[in-house]
């Protein structure tokens, strides 16, 4: 599995895959993908995902409802070269929506840099927010090789890097 | 270098830290898709530096191709993420800064005997790290030119995507 449904929600929802708290209220949780789709519909590189994973930091990135761009957009491919070009935070995924829409992303440093997630290149996209996301929801994508920003598949958010799912 | 590292063999499988000391192995960042591998002596070397330039423009048209980019030298991952930061380069630099691979791969810039580097030596790699071409840069004119990179690139997607051929309806 590359990827999983990713919700932010107002209460822990029963069945998911991982979930934890946000510092600004409510719950990120994580789905199976073949599950049905939660509202929002946006994909997380299934790396991200982590049942066991700590608490960190993070800089979450979310397209108002209903809004989404082309991934193939300029802005979305200048965001990938500028976080492929910056330090490699530990865990970050873009959030995609169908097989090729750009809705957010999400971007954690365990060790607490926050001036790397205030710099958040996705945040030049749509709205972010800094909050602390509790354990039990992320895990760790490691840095692709570069200079890639190609999706490899339909639906498959970056930084998901082969063909293979 | 080692009498091996030609056409048609296999290149070890190297592991090593990346610019942010994360460890790396050759074949899980080849990731199956086509690799550029370049060992280079250093930060420090001018020609490196120019040679450098033009694969940062070459990155442009990798990073849409489904095509990777690696580099090596013996310049500690700080040093090595400095350099690449300086270029804004946004391919994997690979540390050796223990030289590890140094002699097993027969690429001991000999004439160097202050840093001890690599001699700059360019492969095309297949994902199966099967060698396509090798350049032996240690003379700036002996490196790939951008056309012979694309040139090596287009023989293996040729042969390892199965929908090089456009797929009929």
């Amino acid at each position: 599995m590359s990827w999983c449904w990713l919700a932010r929600t107002d209460e822990r929802p029963p069945g998911a895959l991982a979930a934890a708290t946000i510092s600004s209220g409510g719950f990120l949780a994580a789905f199976a993908s073949d599950g049905p789709a939660p509202p929002g519909e946006r994909k997380i590189d299934a790396r991200a995902v982590d049942p066991d994973g700590a608490s960190a930091l993070a800089s979450l990135v979310l397209a108002p409802d209903g809004v989404t761009i082309a991934f193939d957009d300029p802005a979305v491919s200048g965001a990938l070269r500028a976080a492929l070009a910056a330090p490699w935070p530990g865990v970050l995924s873009t959030l995609v929506v169908e097989t090729s829409r750009f809705a957010g992303a999400l971007t954690a440093a365990r060790d607490g840099d926050r001036a790397r997630l205030r710099s958040d290149p996705f945040a030049r996209i749509f709205p972010a927010e800094i909050v602390e996301v509790g354990p039990g929801l992320l895990g760790t994508t490691p840095p692709p090789t570069g200079p890639v920003i190609q999706r490899y598949g339909g639906g498959e958010p970056w930084p998901w890097d082969r063909f293979a799912g | 270098m080692r009498d091996d590292l030609k056409p048609g063999s296999s290149f070890p499988d190297l592991e090593l830290p990346d610019h942010a000391g994360n460890p790396r192995r050759l074949s899980e960042l080849t990731g199956g898709d086509p690799l550029v591998l370049i060992f280079y002596r250093g930060w420090w070397c001018p020609k490196e530096q120019s040679f450098f330039r033009g694969l940062v423009a070459f990155q442009d048209e990798v990073e849409v191709a489904y095509t990777r980019l690696v580099s090596v030298s013996v310049d500690p991952p700080e040093v090595a993420a400095a350099f690449r930061a300086g270029l804004a380069a946004r391919w994997t630099f690979l540390s050796d800064a223990e030289r590890r691979y140094l002699e097993e791969l027969d690429l001991l810039e000999t004439t160097d005997t202050l840093h001890h580097p690599y001699v700059p030596t360019a492969f095309t790699l297949y994902p199966d790290l099967t060698i396509c071409s090798v350049w032996n840069g240690y003379w700036v004119w002996g490196r790939p030119s951008l056309e012979e990179l694309r040139r090596d690139l287009r023989t293996i997607t040729k042969a390892i995507r199965p929908d090089w051929e456009v797929p009929s309806a």
